[in-house]
């Protein structure tokens, strides 16, 4: 039964991994909406059971290297490795814990694939967010890294998250140093998380 | 006396506007810089591909200057600048949205069409703007949503154009017709009230305050500014708290709005 039992789940590993492969970027962002929005819509379970099941889920789709970096820009540069591993660890957390700030937003609503496009292993995805109160352009800009799609920007409404972040995390950097910026990011995760509307 | 104050206003920013030039090696580069910063966004609107990503690439990692990634706007005037910003925020907690959440008794749909109804009323603003950047489809489209909703939509109460025809508005304003011509952004600005803007912005909200039909109205000057407030207030009770939760998720508020003001301009210049 063992004997069995180890190639079995060495090949299913094989196949989901080539499955995973072959999946374009719009396909991988669909399946991570797809994801998402099941959990979203689910009745039976509370805002806090909600941010549960989604946390963690998106961090997996997230180019850490690729966004921390090009977050820090020039001063990535000038970081020691261990301080930008500390950052990768801090930033993606608080990318997460904003992500999940956004859920109580959600009350319904579809996500429209508009466009892609693949240059190499670059992908710029075009969606569109749609509820009977708004409309919303969101532009998914993706890398690819060992046959996987990862997300490494997202520009709601033309405006790229990342260059936000990097536009203010710069100058923090400049004014407080990595230290600086590091205690601010710390102090932010410590914040307690949103307690999410009364049902 | 209602043209006074924005007549005021104007002249002030028109000189703010040129002092910059005055002092033009301080200025010069930011402003420069500001503007190869959205080189991505020109070429996602000559689809040109390539550039796109490359310009990306570039600003990324090849950035020459060492000192400090590119501003997206400048700011010199940062710490009078984070004053106001701290007034509007407490005017924001302490006022506006205790009076919005109050406000909020009035039903949606109603509020809706209040705002519908001033959002028609601001026509002009986007077809005299449009039609100076010579956009001429848009100005087709925004003559078009006046009739149509001035008349089926019940004198702008309800906006049968957007929904049913699907002609959507485009936001236009007179900073946007600046930026057009190639008049750069100039210095950041918060305004008080109105918030986040920048010289040439602000100055454009001056001009365009002359295409708003209210002020030609046989109203009070106190009339007038109530219509106002309540046009602020009537949006601030749809929106659903985006300043709170800007403000909650960034490390620092200030710094992150400003970059996402800038953002948010030059992309709708280059719509």
């Amino acid at each position: 039964m063992k004997r069995i039992f180890v190639p079995l789940l060495l090949s299913l590993l094989l196949v989901s991994s080539l499955l995973w492969a072959a999946t374009g970027p719009t396909q991988q962002i669909q399946q991570i909406v797809d994801t998402v929005l099941q959990v979203l819509n689910r009745t039976d379970l509370d805002y806090a059971a909600k941010r549960r099941e989604v946390s963690g889920l998106v961090q997996t789709h997230i180019n850490v290297q690729s966004i921390s970096q090009r977050t820090l820009a020039v001063h990535w540069k000038k970081a020691t490795p261990q301080q930008r591993e500390r950052f990768s660890k801090l930033f993606v957390q608080v990318l997460e814990a904003t992500y999940l700030n956004r859920i109580e937003d959600y009350s319904g609503g579809r996500v429209d694939y508009l466009n892609e496009r693949v240059k190499g292993d670059k992908a710029i995805v075009d969606t569109q967010f749609v509820s009977d109160k708004v409309e919303i352009p969101v532009q998914y800009k993706m890398v690819r890294e060992q046959g996987i799609w990862q997300i490494y920007d997202v520009v709601i409404e033309n405006v790229s998250l990342v260059r936000n972040y990097r536009s203010s995390y710069g100058q923090i950097v400049s004014s407080e140093g990595f230290d600086g910026l590091f205690a601010r990011l710390e102090s932010k995760l410590a914040e307690p998380p949103v307690a999410g509307k009364k049902q | 006396m209602r043209v006074v104050l924005p007549l005021v206003l104007c002249l002030t920013l028109l000189v703010l506007s040129f002092a910059p030039l005055l002092a033009a090696d301080d200025f010069v580069r930011p402003a420069a810089a500001a503007q190869t910063g959205g080189d991505d966004f020109d070429a996602e609107f000559d689809d040109d591909f390539d550039d796109d990503f490359d310009d990306d690439f570039d600003d990324d990692f090849d950035d020459e200057s060492e000192a400090q990634p590119r501003p997206l706007i400048a700011d010199p005037l940062e710490p009078w600048n984070r004053g106001v910003f701290l007034v509007n925020d407490k005017l924001y907690f302490y006022l506006f949205k205790p009076v919005a959440r109050g406000y909020r008794v009035v039903p949606r749909p109603v509020r809706t069409s209040i705002g519908n109804f001033f959002s028609n009323l601001s026509t002009p603003v986007r077809a005299v703007n449009a039609l100076l950047q010579l956009k001429v489809r848009d100005v087709g489209t925004e003559l078009g949503r006046l009739a149509v909703n001035s008349t089926i939509g019940w004198g702008g109460l309800f906006d049968p154009a957007g929904y049913s025809l699907r002609w959507k508005k485009k936001s236009e304003d007179f900073g946007q017709t600046l930026g057009f011509y190639g008049v750069k952004s100039g210095w950041y600005l918060v305004l008080p009230i109105f918030g986040p803007s920048s010289v040439r912005d602000g100055a454009g909200l001056v001009v365009d305050q002359f295409l708003d039909p209210l002020l030609y109205a046989d109203i009070k000057v106190r009339e007038y500014y109530s219509l106002r407030a309540l046009e602020r207030v009537n949006a601030l009770s749809l929106d659903a708290d985006s300043y709170e939760k800007f403000k909650r998720d960034a490390l620092d508020p200030y710094l992150f709005i400003r970059a996402a003001y800038a953002q948010h301009r030059l992309a709708n210049i280059r719509k």
